[in-house]
């Protein structure tokens, strides 16, 4: 479809252009159908320093239809699987509108990790953690922020002091069961590789 | 063959003597009795309902859509309104007209934004303004999305243009030149379309958007593309859309499609929305049955309301097969395929669900098997003495008391502590769990037997077209002579799905003399279908073409009264409530203590 073409180059050349969002739209391949968006995460939260990246298909019916996104980095929010990085956001189903385009759409994203939805979950394990221990959830946050998105990692403590306290407890912020995890260690694989 | 034709002979006078006793079948006995058979089948006009049929209508689209129009124009004349705006509302509402009118005397503007006929501004009325912030506020979800990109809209300003350029076009907010924001798109010969709230999009874009909503989601309730904004499009809008003439003939074509399979989405949504009314479940049909009768839940324990709409054979299918040109027939009271007389919906439904669980296997190793004292394997004892020897462990045991067989000494082959202690009690509970399972299991022969049967049918038909083939060639008889062989697989088809279902009926009903009389019935409708399968199957030979032509005529006007009479005497006792089940049937009383 001409226009469907049209819009979206228009809308890769836009994002190009506007220096100021800190939103940034590449091909992945040759088709501009497929696109990885990436933004940085929002100051004031766990994903502060951080660096996302979005996996962005655009279905044929595009823009009548909404864009398909889900995350390419790891993030640990109660909206977005942790396994998958699915995401769970009304306007990427039935609130879409087709006058949202790739850039606002990720604005969203970025304001969805400032204010999480832990009634609606994507990830059920994590909304339990994010309502039961708001902290603890915080501090696996930042982790997952420092490993998976280059995030600074906890602000208090040296690199240095991290890695080594990250052995003690690198399970449990992991959002894993240590009984999972040694389950695999029994089966012969490295500890720092199941956590993985 | 000449047997059969005696047994017919008894079953005739039999019937006579059945038939005083059935009420409401008496009209009919006269026209048998002067039947003449080489006039072939008395076929009662379509008018006629027979007692244990209800009043239904079929209705075409068309009909539905003029049921629409005349709530629409109640609506109009009542509200001053325009038609879309009518339909608006009434589709907002479910068609529910009067808690319409109610809610519209009460806040008319609150219930025009909620229908999206117009947007909460001043401009619609000075009501609107009060109703202003609470909607605005209640309608979106509490997303950080929509806080994030609703920033703008949270400000006063209705000014639709404004809008506009928030959803982020990142073309100059001035919409001169016009840019479409969807497309981008900025050619100047663009055709420019919007709604009451001036968010303009190019009509191609619309046409794309219509057509996505319609065809991709099956939604008739078509919203403005910008973001955030609640104003539905009108009928006359979307016809606009669609409608409007097009350079490509392809695209036209697919655009007429479009509107009328919108126009078929309200439909539906009008039937969904009406207990009267029930959307043909047939592939691709159109047509619409209205049963007032069986709207209600409470009037499914007294009646069985099989309905057709009417039309006959599904879209791609052969129209020569018999599958081909079947009857569209449902059930307007459960999701049940074709007919399921005699029986309840309730009824049926429980029959059905105990079919399908597993719990009769179980029941089934329960009562057939034991399990080996020490190694547990379960083992089915299917002959030969009491002195088991496991296959797996080895262990010897005894069949009777599940002993040790080295305790039982000499005493070989009997086993003497046979009625001692509690070892009695389990047999009983065995024998008791026994006999539950071979009654369902007659029930459920007897009941599969007739479903296997009605689906021969549609071999048996095959056959017999052959057959009437064979004989249009082979004797002097012409086409509509020989039709009596079509009437009677047709009848016994049918006849074998009422005998399928009263067997799903009798399982459940109580112990009784009612219980023995419908069981009399089903037996003599049984014995007479069994008759006229086996006379179509028997070998057609040139000579005894008239007699065969006569039996078979016979014996289908005879089947098709004793199925008449199980139908209507099962039918009228629903009403009378005459029925009493052995298990709780949803709708009717609890059944007695001593007969559970």
């Amino acid at each position: 479809m001409d226009a469907r073409l049209r819009r979206v180059n228009k809308e890769i050349a836009d994002c190009k252009n506007d220096k100021t969002s800190n939103i940034k739209i590449e091909l992945i391949d040759e088709s501009p159908f497929h696109l990885k968006g990436s933004f940085p995460g929002p100051e004031g939260t766990p994903y502060e320093g951080g660096h996302f990246e979005v996996d962005i298909v655009i279905p044929d019916s595009y823009p009548f239809q909404p864009v398909k996104m889900k995350f390419i980095t790891k993030v640990y929010h109660p909206n977005v699987s942790s396994a998958s990085g699915a995401i769970c956001l009304d306007i990427l189903k039935d609130a879409w509108s087709p006058v949202l385009t790739l850039k606002s759409t990720l604005i969203s994203l970025q304001s969805l990790l400032c204010s999480p939805e832990p009634n609606d979950p994507q990830d059920a394990e994590v909304a339990k953690h994010y309502t039961t221990s708001k902290n603890s959830f915080d501090d696996t946050a930042i982790y997952w922020t420092q490993i998976y998105a280059g995030g600074p990692g906890p602000k208090k403590k040296g690199k240095a002091s991290v890695v080594q306290e990250s052995s003690r407890d690198e399970i449990a912020i992991a959002g894993l069961e240590r009984a999972h995890v040694e389950q695999f260690e029994a089966l012969g694989f490295e500890k720092s590789k199941v956590v993985r | 063959m000449s047997s059969d034709y005696e047994i017919s002979d008894d079953d005739e006078s039999y019937y006579y003597d059945d038939e005083d006793m059935m009420d409401g079948t008496q009209d009919d006995e006269e026209d048998i009795d002067m039947a003449d058979f080489g006039d072939d089948f008395r076929v009662a006009p379509k008018s006629k309902r027979k007692s244990y049929e209800l009043d239904y209508d079929s209705l075409t689209q068309k009909a539905v859509e003029q049921l629409m129009e005349s709530d629409v124009d109640y609506i109009c004349g009542i509200f001053g309104v325009e038609t879309s705006t009518a339909a608006l509302l009434l589709r907002h509402m479910s068609w529910n007209k009067e808690r319409l009118i109610e809610l519209y005397m009460d806040n008319p503007s609150k219930i025009l934004v909620a229908a999206g006929v117009t947007v909460e501004e001043p401009s619609a009325q000075g009501a609107a303004i009060r109703s202003h912030s609470s909607t605005s506020s209640g309608r979106r979800p509490t997303r950080s999305a929509s806080k994030l990109l609703g920033m703008g809209s949270g400000s006063k300003s209705p000014k639709p243009t404004h809008n506009l350029a928030l959803t982020k076009a990142p073309k100059p907010p001035k919409p001169i030149p016009f840019v479409c924001p969807i497309c981008y798109d900025d050619s100047p010969d663009l055709r420019q379309l919007s709604l009451d709230c001036e968010h303009c999009f190019c009509s191609g874009c619309w046409t794309a958007y219509v057509g996505s909503k319609i065809n991709d989601e099956a939604e008739h309730d078509i919203r403005c593309m910008a973001e955030g904004c609640t104003l539905a499009t009108p009928d006359t809008f979307v016809r606009a859309i669609l409608m409007s003439p097009t350079v490509d003939h392809e695209e036209q074509a697919a655009n007429a499609a479009t509107w009328a399979r919108f126009q078929e989405l309200l439909v539906r949504h009008f039937v969904a929305s009406n207990p009267n009314l029930k959307y043909c479940p047939y592939p691709s049909c159109t047509n619409t049955v209205s049963c007032p009768s069986a709207s209600s839940k409470a009037s499914l324990t007294t009646i069985v309301p099989v309905v057709s709409c009417g039309a006959r054979g599904i879209a791609g299918s052969s129209q020569g097969s018999s599958l081909g040109s079947k009857e569209h027939k449902f059930c307007f009271g459960c999701a049940i395929e074709s007919d399921h007389r005699p029986v309840v919906c309730g009824v049926a439904k429980l029959w059905l669900k105990k079919c399908r669980d597993d719990s009769e296997t179980a029941n089934w190793i329960k009562s057939n098997t034991k399990e080996c004292p020490k190694c547990m394997s379960t083992i089915e004892k299917n002959g030969g003495c009491n002195h088991m020897t496991c296959k797996k462990c080895k262990h010897d045991f005894c069949w009777v008391c599940m002993g040790p067989w080295s305790e039982h000494g000499t005493s070989w082959y009997s086993c003497n502590r046979y009625d001692e202690k509690g070892g009695s009690d389990a047999r009983d509970a065995q024998s008791r769990s026994r006999a539950s399972l071979e009654r369902y299991l007659h029930y459920y022969n007897r009941w599969a037997n007739h479903e296997q049967s009605a689906k021969l049918s549609v071999e048996l038909y095959a056959k017999t077209e052959k057959k009437m083939e064979d004989m249009q060639i082979t004797s002097s008889l012409t086409w509509i002579e020989v039709q009596f062989m079509k009437k009677a697989v047709e009848e016994v088809e049918k006849c074998r799905t009422t005998l399928k279902w009263t067997y799903a009926m009798a399982y459940y009903l109580a112990k009784g003399n009612e219980k023995e009389l419908f069981e009399d019935n089903q037996r003599d409708l049984e014995r007479a279908v069994e008759d006229l399968s086996e006379l179509l199957e028997s070998p057609i030979e040139a000579e005894n073409i008239p007699t065969m032509r006569q039996q078979v005529t016979d014996k289908t006007v005879y089947v098709q009264n004793r199925n008449e009479i199980v139908l209507a005497d099962t039918a009228a006792g629903f009403v009378e409530g005459r029925w009493k089940w052995d298990v709780q049937v949803e709708g009717f009383d609890a059944p007695e203590g001593p007969d559970y």
